[in-house]
């Protein structure tokens, strides 16, 4: 055999800088890059549907056209069910988010007098304390409209994350295939090892979290129908999308719901039964969901869930609190990967088999 | 018109491959779907001449195929070289022992020539015996029967060498 030279070693101080600067281009750049993680994100869910087309025989740029096809026929149908509901809940909510404004206010004036007079200490020196309370609260009911202004620029996602993802679906295998090729040959393997596992653990995230998204979403929507609270639609679609986020769904439902039914029924009774009501979703969410969804996901201990919250909402806001589970999941996969090379490359030895000493028949 | 349509539609690559694994006896039962499933669960690469495929004590984690060109299987003597042991050739399969165990390879393999290979990786291959256990059986059974030939092959060779016993 001829003789070659030796491989070179793997390169881990570029690999290190490489990370390092790519990390600090997606902190600088992540308003930009957001959409683009969204669109990786459902291009990789919808990529096993693309695929089982494609083993039917399809190509593959007819596959993802006729999916989306199909996808954008059932949205319209589905559309022209739900969007009368929804113009007539904007049209509601615009002409009486004033009132309910001034309501929540006067609400606030009247408690803070209330408590005001409950407190067994001098008035000026009460009133100095709970104004800094109340004061804050106040100002916040007062920005709630251009709160709700500030979220259509999110609607624009809507289009343009469909976009980006349709041109990640068409050339998901080159992409991916590129990338093997980059690689020195010898580590190929090793490289779709990485990739398998975290496929696994972000793969059963994310259709996790949309199977909970789903159903906390579906649920709000029928409990806040049932209990004749308006807004439904606008709540469910609050708390569903929440729920990506790790118990934010019922807390944001919660708390919407809640104020919404107090608002419009004039008494806490019916806020109290929204609280309830997502009390309930949250128990069947934990009783019944989780345990099919969390099935095949990487465990993460409460306390990591929390502290990759924490740290995603520091250093990237709301974006940094969407990602931070999926990211959290990635590091976990790769450091199992890692532990994996220290502790078992090249060390591994043949285990001993029962009946290694008798002769094969 | 419907030629049109069909070109138009369908992926002459994917028959293509399908008809490349058809040929391979690893993968000779299978339906012309379940070749379909098994094509999109293959990772292509090409490997230049003389790039390592693998080095002997690499932890074997995906079973290649060769496409086209050729490879060289190699193991390395107490001297430091490596001695060829063998070649493959384009329709040849090596490295299936990762799809059975976790443990170093026992040889190295390194491409002679441009070659093109298809990688079958161990959770590609349990993906395939969950959702598609028919697909998954077939393959692990030639498999077996492979591992079988190759044990009564290694039986035969050791009685071939044993000192002969008297009396």
């Amino acid at each position: 055999m001829a003789k070659h030279p030796e491989p070179r070693s793997f390169p881990f101080l570029t690999l290190l800088v490489v990370t390092g600067l790519s990390a600090y281009a997606v902190f600088h750049l992540r308003a930009v890059l957001a959409p683009f993680f969204l669109s990786v994100a459902l291009a990789y869910l919808l990529n096993p549907i693309i695929n089982w087309m494609e083993s039917q025989g399809l190509r593959r740029e007819a596959a993802v056209v006729l999916f989306y096809i199909v996808v954008a026929g059932s949205l319209t149908i589905a559309a022209q069910q739900v969007l009368p509901s929804i113009k007539e809940e904007f049209t509601d909510l615009k002409a009486s988010l004033p009132v309910y404004l001034d309501h929540g206010q006067d609400t606030l004036m009247r408690t803070h007098a209330k408590v005001l007079h409950w407190l067994p200490m001098d008035p000026t020196t009460a009133k100095g304390y709970t104004e800094k309370i109340y004061e804050p609260l106040i100002e916040q009911i007062q920005n709630i409209p251009s709160y709700l202004l500030g979220l259509f620029p999110f609607l624009s996602l809507f289009f343009l994350i469909p976009f980006i993802t349709f041109f990640l679906l068409l050339d998901w295998h080159n992409i991916l295939s590129g990338f093997i090729q980059l690689c020195p040959g010898r580590y190929v393997e090793q490289v779709l090892y990485i990739i398998a596992e975290v496929e696994t653990s972000l793969g059963n995230y994310l259709r996790g979290a949309m199977i909970v998204v789903a159903a906390v979403g579906t649920a709000s929507y029928v409990g806040l129908k049932l209990l004749g609270v308006k807004y439904s639609i606008a709540i469910a679609a609050l708390s569903g999308v929440s729920s990506f986020i790790p118990y934010m769904g019922a807390i944001v439902g919660a708390a919407v719901g809640c104020v919404a039914a107090w608002v419009q029924s004039g008494s806490i009774l019916a806020g109290l039964k929204v609280v309830l009501l997502f009390t309930v979703i949250r128990l069947a969410d934990e009783a019944f969901v989780q345990p099919v969804v969390s099935k095949h996901a990487v465990k993460l201990h409460p306390l990591v869930y929390l502290l990759s919250l924490m740290v995603g909402g520091e250093l990237f806001g709301f974006v940094g609190l969407v990602f931070a589970v999926p990211t959290a999941c990635i590091l976990k996969a790769l450091l199992k990967v890692g532990w994996e090379w220290y502790t078992t490359e090249g060390y591994l030895a043949a285990p001993p088999v029962d009946g290694e000493s008798s002769p094969y028949t | 018109m419907i030629k049109f349509l069909k070109r138009l539609f369908t992926d002459p690559e994917l028959q293509k491959k399908k008809v490349f694994l058809r040929s391979l006896e690893l993968f000779n039962d299978l339906s012309s779907r379940d070749l379909g499933f098994l094509v999109r669960s293959l990772h292509t690469r090409t490997y230049k001449e003389g790039e390592a495929i693998f080095e002997e004590g690499d932890i074997g984690r995906a079973m290649f195929i060769l496409e086209t060109g050729r490879v060289e299987l190699g193991m390395r003597e107490q001297s430091g070289k490596t001695r060829k042991i063998f070649t493959l050739e384009p329709g040849d399969f090596f490295g299936e022992m990762a799809m059975l165990e976790r443990l170093p390879r026992s040889a190295s393999a390194r491409a002679v020539e441009r070659a093109h290979i298809h990688l079958l990786y161990r959770a590609n291959l349990e993906e395939i015996l969950h959702y598609h256990p028919r697909i998954g059986v077939s393959i692990m059974t030639h498999l077996a029967q492979l591992m079988s030939m190759r044990l009564r092959h290694a039986n035969k060779l050791s009685l071939l060498h044993q000192p002969p016993t008297y009396g």
